[in-house]
């Protein structure tokens, strides 16, 4: 076969802490849960029938697993082999079930893979470690800017990219972010899953609830403002399963994610050149799961208002922004650019 | 799409393409510009020595300059001390450094530097009963070098009584000392329900809130803020001595965790993790830095309060040693090395 006819498959994708997505040039996409569990036993092992579990087989089957979720903070947990391999299975797993796997009709795969935009050179050659042996060529790119490129926000902007564990904010200058054109919030998803947390303890202190069910039920229910509907759940409370009231807990957690965020987005605001402050301000992208809180962007706007204004819009794909911004990438890259970035 | 926006685009991902190429050595790495602090005392001679400049740059300068152009450093300089033609050094003409493989040395171990944290006004942690930080480190420390005795190496102890040593003056000693691994040993505090427990760090960036207030706690002496430290790191993350550091950390900490949980089995595997303390920064050797117990646990502060508990650290931490010595790869500690002791 000559180099012409080599069957190339370009993939972008997205590393999250909480989900993780893959967008390919075969017009493939998936999202799975970043989570990565080994059968604990030999028992364990018998019953799921299957030496690795990811996603949300891992995470429905997790009494039998040692579980993983290897990229706390977005990163891969340095010094932990485990976490190390818990990300090569992960995007193993993402890419087989995209169909990017080398041999099954495809010779070649090249990966565009977003990182948090704090992640530091060890991180991403953590990270490269564990891509390596799965793909031919590789790109990282800050996630922040993936998604940029995406929805071809390149100049005059601010993205908002919300995940699980940070927040990232960064202004787009139309050149590569620099330090000072980024910042990092830890207050995003998992810290407001601890809010709610406590809140619902706060109110029902004998109910029994596990981390994965208040993150479920941030999920579905999360909004800020004023409720439509009163929002139930059922969780054990003295061994009964019981119907608690938690519309107030949700809101008051959602809300307290708001004012860092505003704060965040004037001070960068500040810092940006007096002459393009409008332009930016008017084209501020709020993308990322945690985006997905209803009426986030609105009420972010209406902060803004008192503070000199600005346009917030809230992506309509959050899940896939970031791993379709990487396939953008990949597919504007050159072969020549791509074979000097071979693993 | 405007032609604009798709020249924007190609040059973005060209520059990314470089950064990319930067990240695994295949291109030199473009020099960062200098912290804007430096700028105004530049300034400020260049402003003193421009007129001086223009008058003597028929014969000092070599180069033609423009008027429109600010004045390098580099011809300052020249205008200061034209007699001597030194080469100039280019950051773009350097080859950019590249990691060593770590098999290329097998590194002995033979000079094993001790570093008991805290010290003199700095007590570190302390129970209500009155268990101090400062004085369990320097025992388990003690302990620890005449663990080791026996063996083939040379221990060297950053302080060897209860006094006030500064992180940077512990690190640079070491320096000096020529240490083959420096292991600090310290006590944690930790909050929470799950309030004990072994963990061992090494070099890198904190991986979670609580390695961050950890370092900045116990880097209080340094002098550095987090976010200066972030720039200093950047560089020394991906090197040579971080693989070290990291199996050195793995090694004692199997081996700490291993021991003491037979003689406390509800003990917490806090794991192996990475924090920027400032002793792990300054040290140019394979470092690490072990929580070997944490006082805020009412079990671990009873046992520590054991000579025997302190005396199953020591040797814990002393297998940890002897193991990442004896590793494959490693030539193992030196035999003809002079076996000896000696404190700071």
């Amino acid at each position: 076969m000559t180099d012409s006819a080599k069957r190339v498959l370009s993939v972008g994708i997205d590393l999250g802490t909480s989900r993780s997505s893959i967008s390919t040039s075969a017009g493939e996409r998936h999202v799975v849960h970043s989570y990565v569990g080994w059968p604990v036993d030999m028992v364990a092992r018998k019953v799921l029938k299957k030496s690795v579990l990811v996603g949300e087989e891992a995470l429905h089957n997790r009494s039998m697993l040692d579980l993983h979720r290897p990229l706390e903070e977005g990163l891969i947990k340095e010094g932990s082999a485990k976490d190390e391999a818990a990300v090569a299975e992960l995007l193993k797993h993402l890419l087989a079930l995209a169909g990017a796997v080398k041999g099954k009709g495809v010779d070649s795969v090249r990966a565009v893979v977003g990182v948090p935009a704090k992640a530091l050179r060890v991180n991403k050659q953590s990270l490269r470690k564990a891509v390596a042996p799965l793909v031919d060529s590789l790109i990282i790119v800050s996630e922040p800017f993936a998604v940029a490129y995406g929805l071809e926000a390149l100049l005059h902007a601010m993205i908002v990219d919300i995940g699980a564990s940070t927040a990232d904010f960064c202004i787009m200058r139309g050149r590569i972010p620099a330090d000072e054109d980024q910042r990092t919030l830890t207050l995003a998803g998992d810290w407001l899953d601890d809010q709610l947390a406590v809140q619902i303890q706060e109110r029902y202190p004998d109910a029994r609830f596990s981390v994965h069910m208040v993150r479920e039920w941030k999920e579905r229910f999360s909004f800020v403002g004023e409720a439509k509907d009163r929002v139930h759940v059922v969780a054990p409370v003295g061994g009964k399963p019981t119907s608690i009231d938690i519309t107030d807990p949700v809101r008051i957690a959602c809300e307290a994610l708001v004012p860092p965020i505003v704060e965040t987005m004037v001070d960068l605001l500040s810092r940006c050149d007096p002459d393009f402050q409008d332009q930016v301000r008017n084209n501020i992208v709020l993308s990322g799961g945690t985006a997905l809180i209803g009426g986030l962007g609105a009420r972010v706007q209406k902060e803004l208002a008192d503070m000199g204004g600005g346009r917030v819009r809230v992506v309509k794909d959050p899940v896939f922004v970031g791993s379709d911004g990487g396939l953008a990438i990949a597919l504007d890259a050159s072969d020549q650019e791509w074979e000097r970035l071979a693993v | 799409m405007s032609t604009k926006s798709e020249r924007l685009k190609r040059r973005l991902v060209r520059e990314l393409v470089v950064e990319n190429l930067e990240l695994i050595g295949a291109v030199p790495v473009r020099p960062r510009p200098r912290p804007r602090r430096f700028l105004p005392a530049f300034k400020v001679a260049a402003l003193v020595f421009l007129p001086a400049a223009v008058f003597a740059s028929s014969w000092v300068l070599r180069t033609p300059t423009t008027g429109a152009e600010e004045p390098s450093p580099r011809r300052v300089v020249a205008v200061l001390d034209p007699a001597p033609e030194e080469p100039v050094r280019s950051a773009v003409a350097l080859e950019a450094p590249r990691p060593v493989p770590a098999d290329v040395f097998p590194l002995a171990v033979r000079r094993v530097i001790l570093d008991a944290g805290h010290g003199g006004h700095n007590l570190g942690t302390k129970t209500p009963s009155g268990l101090l930080e400062k004085e369990i480190t320097l025992d388990i420390a003690l302990r620890l070098r005449e663990a080791l005795s026996a063996d083939p190496f040379e221990v060297l102890l950053t302080r060897d009584d209860d006094r006030f040593v500064n992180l940077h003056d512990r690190a640079s000693w070491a320096n000096d000392q020529r240490g083959d691994i420096f292991v600090s040993i310290h006590v944690n505090w930790l909050e929470g329900s799950r309030a004990s427990g072994v963990e061992t760090y090494y070099l890198g960036a904190a991986e979670d809130s609580f390695g961050s207030e950890l370092a900045s706690r116990e880097n209080l002496d340094s002098g550095h803020t987090m976010a200066e430290m972030r720039t200093l790191l950047e560089g020394i993350y991906a090197d040579l001595r971080q693989d070290k550091s990291r199996e050195l950390a793995a090694a004692i900490h199997t081996a700490l965790y291993g021991a003491l949980r037979r003689v406390n089995p509800e003990l917490i595997d806090r794991g192996v993790k990475t924090a920027p303390f400032l002793v792990l920064v300054d040290t140019e050797m394979p470092a690490v830095l072990a929580e070997v117990a944490a006082l805020s646990s009412e079990t671990e502060a009873t046992m520590l309060a054991r000579p025997l508990y302190r005396q199953f650290i020591a040797e814990a931490l002393a297998t940890g040693i002897r193991r990442y010595a004896a590793r494959p790869g490693s030539e193992g500690p030196s035999a003809p090395f002079l076996r000896k002791e000696s404190a700071r």
